[in-house]
């Protein structure tokens, strides 16, 4: 299912990421901003994902509990202490670190067992920290959420902006160095046939353990940068609505290709932001929720490969047109 | 006329070319035997008959109905029965349900083929109540031919009933197997090479995912050269 | 002793209502290794459908009815369109199951609106009986005169007919099933419509019992649901009965004197049965009842 976004010459992400550079200058709207900063957010947010479900083919239905505990770490530790950028460190630590213990906890027990447990186990975990989130009202607030100040380089738009971007560039490229590397074959090894991974002599196992603590730790950080972006933080970011986006922006950009996940992301969250427009002139796109699930059957459905498998199909008809015209041409 | 013909099957199992070009045919009230080393094709040549594994080219009649491209439980019900590879047994429900869920979707009379089985095999009406899992492994392969037996309506296929036997165990269900012959035609797959050669009329001999050789059973027993190079018997 | 004998009733009768939801949920297992998430969509929409016909024909029975001629009609929408296009490819189906998941209760929330609706008692099921100084809500026996007479059915249908008696078979070998001429995916659509019209009869029958109902208590039913099947055994409809039994005591338990830890319980007892014995404690080896 390797994706056309894989092949795309470097230079070509190198124009992306220097238009997305140049952009503030072009057009500074704070909503275009705005938007684009949850793109970057989630398109990181999304590629953890993709690490698990693209790359090694575990199904995790409880993916929003790392974001949430990136989140809330760094969340907590500004309403708890100063908005400094030491602080803003430590939060980001003790979020990955949790993240990290969590995933490989969970991994541990139950990752030898069948898709199903641990789909299940998965989802009902993140739930529990749901529930946690909303009964530790001390920490946490409940389900009502507070509001806590963030560093002054934070709150400027123009320069988050360009924080999310690199950050999504830098989570970008460590991710395909990993999956590049030697263990990126064993985990598509594992995600084709994991029966005869094993037999080759893989420790699976110890594979999609790293594959599970690498995603968690990518995930805590978009977490992180979430509730930044927001300045403000509730259970929501524990809820199925979180993980089903990862779902979603993996599945619609093509699993396994990194790069579709950032379009994925790019999709979903401009979809969600010209959706939640419409509601306010047609009320019922406030449901807009609904359609992205249908939305979300329909490629399950029609396009299992996502936009990097269509793009990858018409690249490929037009090439083999290109070449009957050409020899159309030569006959001629 | 041949009850059931294989013509020029290929199958493949995920990227694995299994069948390359299986042909045969099975003459109604004979006993044919398809050997072969482990690995050669057999049981995915019974699997392929069954609509399991269906072929990606060839076709398989039944009858001179086609069966190949049609769904396993339309292909049971045009009368072939089937006794897989290590019986198949529904291991907790009792001798009783096993033969009763046989006679679910088994096409005609199944009143007379059941007393039949009952007299071949007294063993099974001795553990009418007992789970099938709990029985021995002659008795399981005993209630697997009663099972294919009733369901089916004129042909058996069956896996390697051999296996794992003892041989007063194999000697015995030869002999049903055998007396079977007079009411129903089989295909049978055996690694055992005595057993088989004192019960098959027809032998085809695979290797490779294809058939090397046939002949009479007779002529097999005599011809030394094929039995030691694909049977490895001297 | 009055709390004693109070929790306990309250333990059955949820669990009873968790054992409806699980029963399909561990049955289609069995028999197609389908881990259903959308269930406890069929069971949300069992609940607001049995209320809302209640409340308009002020009749239990229709209300219960109507909920799982409702439950029936999407689980035969969620079977066809869903999970028949991607049946044999497991990840595609629990990717598939979640989405319609999330549809089923989304559409809830645009056809009822987003906030909880309360629902009534039905008049002749309120109040209460006393024994011996001992107050037993009425509703709640009911819940498990229902559930109990609800499992005995289910029981003879698959120990005493011949449909029943194929399901166990497909669920121990579904291969030599077909092979016996038994067409296990019509088998399976049977199942799974069972499955739906008992999921959505729970929640019905949930409504009054909890007398408010929402959206998002699909999903929190259905995690209790695929704990108990885990608990009980993929695939074994009595590991359910058992497991259903055991965490709604003991989450009625936790609920009087820990009530923040009751769902931390059941993953505690999850844990348990994984790492001690993941085939539950009636494992799959052991047929469907």
């Amino acid at each position: 299912m390797r994706g056309v976004f894989s092949k795309v010459p470097l230079y070509w992400g190198l124009a992306i990421l220097l238009f997305m550079l140049m952009f503030p200058f072009v057009n500074d709207t704070r909503s275009t901003l705005i938007l684009l900063t949850q793109i970057f957010i989630f398109a990181i947010f999304a590629m953890s994902f993709d690490i698990l479900l693209g790359y090694t083919g575990i199904v995790s239905f409880g993916h929003c509990m790392f974001f949430g505990i990136g989140a809330y770490s760094t969340a907590i530790i500004f309403n708890k202490l100063d908005a400094t950028m030491p602080n803003f460190l430590i939060g980001l630590l003790i979020g990955i670190f949790l993240s990290a213990l969590v995933s490989y906890l969970i991994g541990l027990l139950s990752l030898r067992l069948k898709s199903h447990f641990y789909a299940m186990l998965t989802l009902a975990v993140s739930q529990l920290f749901l529930v946690l989130a909303e009964k530790w009202r001390g920490l946490t607030h409940g389900g009502d959420g507070f509001t806590f100040s963030v560093p002054d380089i934070f709150k400027d738009r123009t320069s988050f902006y360009y924080i999310t971007l690199i950050s999504m560039a830098i989570v970008f490229i460590l991710l395909k160095l990993i999956t590049e590397l030697s263990t990126g074959r064993v985990l598509k090894a594992i995600s084709q046939n994991e029966d005869r991974a094993e037999a080759l002599g893989y420790k699976t196992l110890h594979y999609k353990l790293i594959a599970s603590v690498t995603a968690g730790v990518a995930a805590s950080f978009s977490g992180a940068l979430y509730a930044i972006s927001l300045r403000f933080i509730n259970t929501n970011v524990f809820s199925i609505e979180v993980t089903l986006d990862a779902l979603l922006m993996t599945m619609i950009g093509g699993l396994g290709t990194l790069a579709g996940a950032i379009a994925g992301a790019g999709i979903i969250e401009f979809l969600r932001h010209y959706l939640s427009e419409l509601a306010m002139t047609y009320p019922i796109f406030e449901r807009w929720t609904i359609i992205l699930g249908i939305l979300y059957i329909v490629v399950l459905l029609g396009f299992p490969s996502g936009l990097a498998g269509v793009i990858k199909r018409l690249t490929l008809r037009n090439g083999r047109k290109g070449r009957k015209n050409r020899e159309a041409g030569r006959a001629a | 006329m041949s009850l059931l013909k294989l013509d020029n099957l290929e199958t493949y199992l995920g990227q694995y070319h299994i069948l390359q070009g299986v042909s045969m045919s099975v003459e109604k009230g004979s006993i044919t035997v398809l050997f072969g080393r482990n690995g050669a094709g057999k049981t995915t040549t019974l699997r392929t008959i069954m609509g399991f594994n269906p072929a990606t080219s060839g076709s398989i009649h039944y009858r001179d109905q086609k069966i190949s491209g049609i769904a396993t439980h339309l292909i049971s019900r045009k009368g072939i029965g089937y006794v897989p590879e290590n019986q198949g047994m529904f291991s907790a429900l009792t001798v009783e349900e096993t033969l009763n869920l046989a006679r679910a979707k088994s096409s005609g009379e199944t009143e007379e083929k059941m007393e039949w089985m009952m007299d071949l095999f007294p063993d099974l009406k001795k553990f009418w109540n007992k789970k099938s899992g709990l029985l021995s492994g002659g008795q399981k392969q005993m209630l697997a031919i009663a099972r294919a037996y009733i369901n089916g309506d004129g042909l058996l296929l069956i896996d390697e009933p051999s296996k794992g036997l003892s041989p007063i165990m194999v000697e015995k269900l030869m002999e049903s197997i055998l007396k079977m012959k007079e009411k129903t035609t089989i295909l049978l797959v055996e690694q055992n090479f005595l057993m088989a050669s004192e019960i098959g009329d027809y032998f085809y001999i695979m290797d490779d995912g294809k058939i090397v050789h046939d002949g009479w059973m007779q002529d097999l027993k005599e011809d030394k050269e094929t039995c030691q190079k694909y049977l490895g018997i001297a | 002793m009055e709390v004693f004998i109070n929790l306990l009733v309250n333990g059955v009768s949820t669990g009873l209502l968790i054992f409806l939801l699980a029963a399909g949920l561990t049955l289609i297992f069995g028999l197609m290794s389908v881990l259903n998430f959308a269930h406890g969509g069929l069971f949300v929409w069992g609940a607001f459908s049995g209320a809302w016909i209640f409340k308009e024909t002020n009749s239990f029975f229709l209300a219960i009815a109507g909920a799982a001629a409702v439950g029936i009609v999407l689980g035969w929408v969620l079977e066809r369109f869903l999970i028949r296009p991607v049946y044999g490819n497991h990840v595609r189906q629990l990717l598939i199951t979640l989405g319609g998941m999330l549809v089923l209760s989304e559409s809830i929330k645009i056809l009822w609106g987003p906030n909880p609706i309360r629902v009534n008692l039905p008049g002749w099921l309120e109040g209460s009986y006393q024994f011996d100084g001992i107050i037993i809500i009425k509703y709640r026996l009911f819940v498990i005169a229902v559930g109990l007479l609800l499992y005995l059915a289910l029981w003879l249908l698959l120990s005493r007919t011949q449909i029943g008696l194929m399901i166990r078979a497909g669920v121990l070998d579904k291969e030599m099933v077909q092979a016996l001429g038994i067409n296990v995916k019509g088998l399976f659509t049977f199942v799974f419509l069972l499955g739906a019209g008992l999921a959505a009869v729970g929640g019905a029958l949930l409504a009054p019992y909890s007398g408010v109902v929402f959206a998002e208590m699909g999903m929190q039913y259905a995690i209790l649901a695929f704990i108990v099947v885990i608990i009980g055994g993929m695939g074994s409809l009595q590991g359910s009965a058992l497991a259903s039994l055991i965490v709604g005591v003991a989450g009625a338990f936790m609920a009087y004197y820990m009530p923040d830890l009751s769902l931390a319980l059941n993953m505690l007892l999850l844990a348990i049965v994984l790492l001690v014995k993941p085939t539950g404690l009636l494992g799959e080896k052991g047929g469907a009842i």
